[in-house]
């Protein structure tokens, strides 16, 4: 009787107490929590998705799977290998072979959490559920959306090809930036502002997905 | 009936007029916080920056970051930006000096390292040492836009006071990388001392210092010509430079000398025949430098004892030593 009394004490004193520190504390660092959370999961691999996470451990994944990803990742693909993800908020996000990827963040004041995919080399198509930002910086540009699909492409020496599938991505050089619509597509090289929007037919460009995504 | 209209039609707009000169006056937005005069230093091991008042040179707040290995500084010429590269997380915080308040995190490269606005404030270029690259932010959209590939471990970065050339260190190549602004191609290089880590131009923006940090000496190039012009031995180590001056007489630049822990004065009136003319004692590993903007002060980050040592440039003696974060690196000082 006496212990079952101790017991109900010990489990309201953790109830009132230790919880509500407990919330406390990691109410105090939501970024530290941020970065502890899985951002997506990987869900498909054609051949083999290498993740490299931040600490040094690779995982792997192959074939059909549920492998979390996290800030800090590094995703890469080798040839004739492609892989499917999905965001927490629904994006979806296909590689293409031979692409190498980063899984960051900007976290700003009054906007929260952007994220950010430093796609290194290699092809990537995204398509977000709702508008939630999302950028994709290469080495020569960087595509900032808010609830679009489209496709984008990084040649070994950084040049960059930004097809819009449908809505608008703001393309943006260090020399200026460029509204690129639906069905138009954007080169963006080094030492230049992205070129102009031209014409083009999307579904080109994202033939390669068609047996990743599902 | 119409002059009694008329009379009251115009005290209605003679009271309309006060009314909004009152309001006007009663809405007038506030004066900008007064961010002057105040120094900043970069913690790299307190993962921090402290803040200075350079009038009491008390200390004034700590900002604590949330990432580590905080080590260069740059400041926007309003006072009001703050940018704090870190390198162990590849990231650099934005930080509101009117509220000490961190307002943004991003993530730029691997050790990014050090930091230069562009003359126009548009855009904050990044070394990022592990990635051997640049990164450029959009200043106003805080976004970075691209990279550039230059040379190995870059070090510090500075403009051509015209904004048409950029200047990178390229440590392990021991070159000085100079980028054309307009097209970010590297159209020269400049072989220097070992491991050439920090650049500063001079005040009139005609030579490029900087210190060989492998070995003992500070070079300096004509920026016109791109040539190295001359070479002072020091003595081990030579860190941050800063210029100052002395009354009439300047400037002097002020060269943290590690190995040595002192502050080596070079008279830089005649670039090509500088002189050594003061070797300040300021304690174990000096390495930042920076100037109060009319140059009657030189703040020294310490990293032997975790303070900023000031330096009167009158009178070359120490007038004070404050307690800042462990292992301070970059100082840098608003108007």
């Amino acid at each position: 009787m006496e212990q079952q009394c101790y017991s109900i004490r010990l489990h309201r004193v953790l109830f009132l107490f230790v919880f509500p520190l407990a919330m406390v504390l990691v109410s105090g660092n939501p970024e530290a929590l941020a970065q502890l959370a899985p951002v997506g999961k990987a869900e498909n691999a054609l051949g083999t998705l290498t993740v490299k996470r931040a600490d040094g451990r690779v995982d792997q994944l192959k074939g059909k799977g549920s492998l979390p990803l996290y800030e800090g990742d590094e995703c890469k693909t080798e040839r004739a290998s492609k892989a499917f993800i999905r965001l927490t908020d629904g994006t979806q996000v296909a590689m293409n072979e031979e692409t190498i990827f980063l899984v960051q963040a900007r976290r700003e004041k009054g906007k929260g959490v952007i994220r950010i995919f430093k796609l290194l080399v290699g092809e990537m198509w995204l398509k977000t559920a709702e508008p939630v930002p999302i950028e994709v910086e290469t080495p020569v540009a960087t595509a900032a959306i808010k609830g679009t699909e489209f496709n984008i492409r990084v040649q070994p020496d950084g040049k960059s090809t930004l097809t819009v599938i449908e809505g608008l991505v703001e393309f943006g050089t260090p020399f200026g930036t460029c509204p690129i619509r639906t069905s138009t597509v954007s080169f963006g090289e080094r030492g230049k502002r992205c070129t102009k929007p031209a014409p083009i037919d999307p579904s080109q460009a994202i033939a390669w997905i068609a047996d990743v995504v599902h | 009936m119409t002059m009694m209209c008329a009379r009251y039609g115009l005290r209605f707009i003679s009271v309309f007029i006060t009314a909004f000169v009152f309001g006007c006056a009663m809405f007038e937005p506030p004066p900008p916080p007064n961010v002057g005069n105040r120094v900043y230093v970069a913690n790299e091991s307190g993962n921090s920056v402290s803040v200075i008042d350079a009038v009491t040179l008390a200390p004034m707040k700590t900002i604590a970051l949330n990432l580590k290995g905080t080590h260069d500084l740059a400041l926007t010429r309003d006072g009001r930006t703050l940018f704090a590269s870190n390198l162990l997380s590849g990231a650099i915080a934005v930080i509101d000096t009117a509220t000490f308040e961190t307002i943004a995190t991003i993530p730029t490269g691997n050790r990014c390292h050090s930091l230069a606005l562009t003359n126009d404030e548009r855009q904050l270029w990044i070394g990022n040492i592990g990635d051997n690259n640049i990164s450029i932010l959009d200043v106003a959209g805080l976004r970075i836009l691209g990279t550039i590939p230059v040379g190995k471990l870059p070090g510090h970065v500075r403009f051509s006071k015209d904004g048409r050339y950029a200047y990178v260190t390229s440590q392990q190549d021991a070159l000085v990388n100079v980028i054309d602004t307009s097209n970010h191609r590297i159209i020269g290089t400049i072989p220097v001392g070992k491991l050439p880590h920090y650049i500063i131009p001079s005040p009139d923006g005609r030579y490029l210092w900087g210190g060989s940090t492998g070995g003992t000496e500070v070079y300096v190039i004509d920026m016109a010509t791109n040539k190295r012009v001359e070479t002072i031995e020091v003595g081990p180590k030579p860190q941050h430079i800063a210029f100052g001056a002395r009354g009439m007489f300047g400037p002097f630049a002020y060269v943290a000398v590690e190995d040595a822990g002192e502050v080596v004065v070079i008279d830089a009136t005649k670039p090509g025949a500088s002189k050594i003319v003061d070797r300040i004692k300021v304690g174990s590993k000096p390495s930042g430098v920076g100037a109060s903007p009319e140059g009657g002060r030189i703040y020294v980050s310490v990293q032997g004892s975790d303070e900023v040592a000031v330096i009167d440039t009158g009178t070359h003696r120490v007038i004070a030593k404050i307690p800042v974060g462990i292992k301070p690196v970059g100082v840098v000082a608003s108007f």
